[in-house]
């Protein structure tokens, strides 16, 4: 009996039914805790316990008991800070009176105000580095939620023309599948100017992702390499900038726009710039954050983690007078609903989730998201577009789990929030007071 | 020099150069010369581990359970085959004859989807094998990096974000800074090609002095190498010809250094531009064609003997001892190259490691106002692509690499890997120097690689402008006190 992998194609119904039920089944006995922690789950910044947690809160909506939801063991950063809780008898009744909604436009200058119910929203994973079932899971999740997913720089599936109210159209510097269309549809245009993971390096999509749906949207020949140029090359200035967003701002109007940059060590300045530009959004991507591809010296090593730029650059917005004009949004390593706290306590209005989407769909942060030795990228379904391993995410179910991890999110920011003293989520921003440093030891 | 067009002589393009004013060049001639140009570039080539690196995850398959499983399914899917036999690893684990009754564990990429489908009967463990590899600096990380880097010659790209520890010791307590718009170059996918790599080495003056009829007098006395780093003399104590052999080699093809000891150098005939070899004194016989020496301990009368035969004379400078008396007491003597040696994990002998010691280094030779006239190299303690743009930016011209480059040729080290020169080496069974040469090359090439992405984020078109650029670097430490200080239980900070 040989059971070579063959030649993929489209999963047959019953092969369909029998994968998604061992998959299903799997991911909750272990969230469960049915069966042991698998040995080999996990690393320093999503540890096993984190990620069974939110395989956990994914499929119930609620906080797990068995697992530590709330912290990592990198030793740093978010994973060395605490709440300073008040005492309990001053604690706030936990309930839908806590008010963790986020005000995306704060300029004051007669566009659209969008407040999604959370101070989450999702981060940019194009089309070819993810399925049109996760994006669709996903703005779909975004959707019951009053809020947005980001396209990513991949155009904009027909599908998600469906959901456009709640899809952020990005731009960057390849402008893959860019339209006047996918421009006049959206609520949030997004400019990527650099991304947390890779800073200052572009983006690559692998030939072997590249496939003929892709390359359609994309504007491209299928299984050729694409690159994503860095920088924009039509932008040297904050007065180029300024133009680009002049040129959106002509075809949509409307649109709030968000910048996105990484966090070199001006990126104070950077924010400040892009304020005076016109951002209604300025997006960090710290260095720590997840990705599809990227070189591994460029992980941890260019631009700095989201927890060390977030105060600076809350601190620099204060000091020129506008930080209340403009909406702070920090990603790139944001893995639990007491990271999101965290990051408002140092200064942020909210925060992008990326990486966790993937993981309370079943992603293990295996790291073979680029394709691995198979070439056909995550044997979970998640960043891949292969014609059968796309089915093992299931739009459905996905955006089930997406809505039970932004649940329990919530829940658990409220958690935060009463203990605290807090009935508004807004109030915690940058109340470094309210937060305690662990020294010593490993955190 | 005046570019002409046959066809087009309205368009005639006048270029004006020095070297051939009034020359008057065809378009072919002048593209033909513009074909001689090569742009530097490093020949990789899959080259295959000769010693199998320990694998990185054990997969064992029960199997009672996965017997149990086949019954079931076969009855349950009767007819439907492709799902019977449908497997969970897309990799070719449970691809073998026998499929998953006789797993191939090699190929696991640790994805787990096997496990979590089977929590009954299949686990996925890490391999201890490869994680007792190395030791706490050159990590079992490290080493099957740079085994990856010296096989294939590339740079590692994996998926999802960071997995380590926030900051860390050593240089992981460094990050290097980017530019949000600025770029070397506007050309090509990322403006890489176009940047410098090559570093100078040797004697070069503050300031140009020139005589009365325009003639520079104090002319640089330097030698260029197209990468940051040279090749360290492997450890004293591993007698094994085709290591040197392969260092000599490699250093050719990637046209750097690679300094050896002076009497292996010419009981192999190993003499030649690329090769430098290491001397006690100035009576030492070098080979012809050699350029630089690099002299044992500080020694004037050698180093001015070695310097008047018209060679570059670097002066190794051990960082176990009192290395800055030692630095100041060459460089008041006339040495122009200092090699400064810390042990494998980056000491000195006080315990301060590179990102310190080196910018001490560099800053008192910036202070003194000499800096340009000093080449300053470093080995010790660069275990990773990383450390070398780390280095630079610590201080260093040129970055010497040496047990990385033992690793690339599959070397197993053992006993004290820390201290100089006393590891147990150990190379791979059919080890021979063309399949050596081939790694080390590739290892080259892959952090050359790794060196531009780096540069190119940055915005920095020649590796030269990075040294001792402490401003495009920043020190976790720092960004830890100015964004944590104002926090309850920060050391020395709020409360
Ligand atoms: S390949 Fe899939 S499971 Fe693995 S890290 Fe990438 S998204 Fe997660
Ligand atoms: S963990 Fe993934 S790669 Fe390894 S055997 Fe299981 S399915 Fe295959």
């Amino acid at each position: 009996m040989v059971f070579s992998p063959s030649e993929p194609k489209a999963p047959t119904p019953t092969l369909m039914s029998k994968t998604l039920h061992l998959m299903h089944d799997g991911l909750n006995a272990r969230a469960f805790s049915k069966a042991p922690k698998p040995e080999a789950l996990g690393d320093a910044r999503w540890t096993d316990d984190l990620i069974l947690a939110t395989w956990f809160m994914a499929e119930t909506g609620e906080m797990p008991e068995n697992f530590n939801y709330m912290t990592g063991k990198s030793n740093g950063g978010f994973d060395r800070l605490d709440f300073k809780f008040i005492p309990e008898q001053e604690w706030l009744e936990h309930g839908e009176h806590l008010d963790t909604r986020l005000n995306l436009n704060r300029r004051d200058d007669g566009r659209q105000q969008l407040t999604p119910d959370l101070p989450i929203y999702g981060g940019g994973m194009s089309y070819g580095s993810v399925s049109v079932n996760v994006m669709m899971a996903r703005a779909r999740n975004a959707k019951r939620w009053n809020s947005f997913m980001s396209t990513g720089e991949g155009g904009y599936p027909s599908e998600l023309y469906g959901m456009k109210e709640n899809v952020i159209t990005q731009v960057a510097t390849g402008y893959f599948g860019v339209e006047e269309k996918s421009i006049k549809a959206t609520p949030i245009v997004e400019f990527k100017y650099a991304q947390g993971a890779k800073p200052g390096l572009g983006g690559h999509l692998l030939a072997a992702k590249a496939g003929e749906e892709v390359a359609k949207i994309r504007g491209s020949v299928p299984f050729v390499s694409l690159f994503s140029p860095f920088p924009f090359h039509s932008t040297y200035s904050v007065e180029d900038h300024m133009k680009h967003i002049d040129w959106i701002q002509t075809i949509n109007p409307e649109a709030l726009i968000s910048v996105k940059v990484s966090t070199p060590h001006d990126v104070d300045m950077v924010a400040v710039g892009s304020f005076y530009a016109g951002a209604h959004i300025i997006h960090l991507d710290g260095s720590y954050g997840g990705t599809g591809a990227a070189p591994e010296i460029a992980k941890k090593n260019i631009a700095m983690p989201i927890e060390l730029a977030i105060p600076k650059v809350h601190k620099f917005l204060i000091k020129e007078g506008v930080r209340d004009k403009v909406t702070l949004i920090a990603s790139g390593g944001i893995r639990t609903a007491d990271d999101v706290a965290k990051a408002i306590a140092l200064g942020a209005d909210g925060v992008v989730f990326g990486t966790s989407d993937l993981v309370a769909m079943g992603c293990t942060r295996c790291s073979n998201c680029e394709g691995g030795p198979s070439g056909r990228g995550c044997p979970w379904g998640l960043t891949t577009t292969d014609i059968e391993l796309k089915e093992w995410v299931q739009q459905d179910w996905g955006e089930e789990r997406l809505y039970n991890f932004y649940a329990a999110v919530q829940w658990r920011l409220r958690d935060i929030m009463r203990k605290l003293g807090l009935s508004a989520i807004g109030d915690l921003r940058g109340r470094t007071d309210l937060l305690r440093y662990i020294s010593g030891g490993e955190a | 020099m005046v570019l002409t067009t046959e066809r087009e002589p309205e368009h005639e393009v006048v270029i004006e150069m020095s070297e051939s004013k009034g020359k008057v060049l065809t378009l072919e001639q002048a593209r033909a010369r513009a074909d001689t140009y090569l742009r530097y570039n490093i020949d990789t080539m899959e080259t295959a581990d000769r010693w199998k690196i320990p694998r990185r995850f054990n997969v064992k398959v029960g199997k009672f359970g996965l017997a149990k499983l086949l019954f079931k399914e076969f009855f349950k899917y009767f007819g439907h085959w492709e799902t019977v036999f449908s497997r969970p690893c897309t990799y070719g684990v449970f691809s073998g004859p026998v499929g998953g009754f006789s797993p191939r564990p090699n190929l696991c990429v640790g994805c787990l989807r096997c496990e979590v489908q089977h929590p009954d009967f299949v686990t996925v463990t890490p391999n201890g094998e490869l994680r007792a590899l190395g030791d706490k600096y050159l990590t079992w990380r490290h080493i099957s990096t740079i085994d990856e880097e010296a096989r294939k010659g590339s740079v590692p790209v994996r998926g999802q974000g960071y997995r380590g520890r926030f900051g860390g010791p050593g240089f992981d307590g460094m990050f290097t800074d980017m530019s949000e718009i600025v770029r070397p170059s506007r050309d090509g996918i990322h403006g890489r090609e176009l940047i410098g790599t090559q570093v100078d080495i040797g004697k070069k003056p503050m300031h140009l002095e020139f005589d009365g009829n325009g003639a520079i007098c104090n002319e640089p006395e330097m030698m260029t190498i197209q990468v940051p780093f040279l090749y360290s003399a492997p450890p004293t104590n591993l007698d094994d010809d085709r290591v040197v052999e392969i260092m000599a080699s490699a250093a050719a093809k990637v046209d750097t250094l690679a300094l050896l000891p002076v009497d292996v150098v010419n009981r192999l005939e190993l003499g030649g531009a690329n090769v430098a070899p290491i001397v006690n004194c100035a009576g030492c016989e070098v080979p012809e064609g050699t350029r630089l020496v690099e002299l044992r301990q500080w020694d004037e009368q050698a180093h001015d003997a070695l310097e008047n035969k018209g060679l570059l004379v670097s002066v190794a400078i051990d960082m176990s001892g009192d290395w800055r008396a030692d630095m100041k007491e060459a460089r008041l003597g006339g040495a122009s190259i200092l090699h400064l040696y810390a042990d494998h994990h980056g000491l000195d002998g006080e315990d301060g490691f590179l990102m310190d010691t080196l910018a001490e280094a560099h800053t008192n030779l910036v202070n003194a106002g000499i800096r340009d006239e000093i080449t300053l190299i470093g080995s010790g303690g660069i275990a990773g692509a990383d450390h070398l743009p780390k280095a630079i930016i610590s201080g260093l011209d040129a970055v010497g690499l040496d047990h990385s480059l033992l690793v690339a040729m599959q070397a197993r080290l053992s006993g004290d890997t820390k201290e100089r020169n006393s590891a147990t080496v150990q190379l791979p069974d059919d080890f021979d120097n063309a399949w050596g040469l081939q790694r080390v090359v590739n290892l080259s090439c892959s952090w050359r690689d790794q060196m531009l992405e780096i540069l190119g984020a940055m915005g920095v078109r020649e590796v030269r402008r990075l040294r001792g650029e402490f401003g495009r670097s920043m020190r976790c430490s720092v960004l830890e006190a100015e964004a944590f200080g104002e926090i309850e239980g920060y050391p020395g900070g709020g409360d």
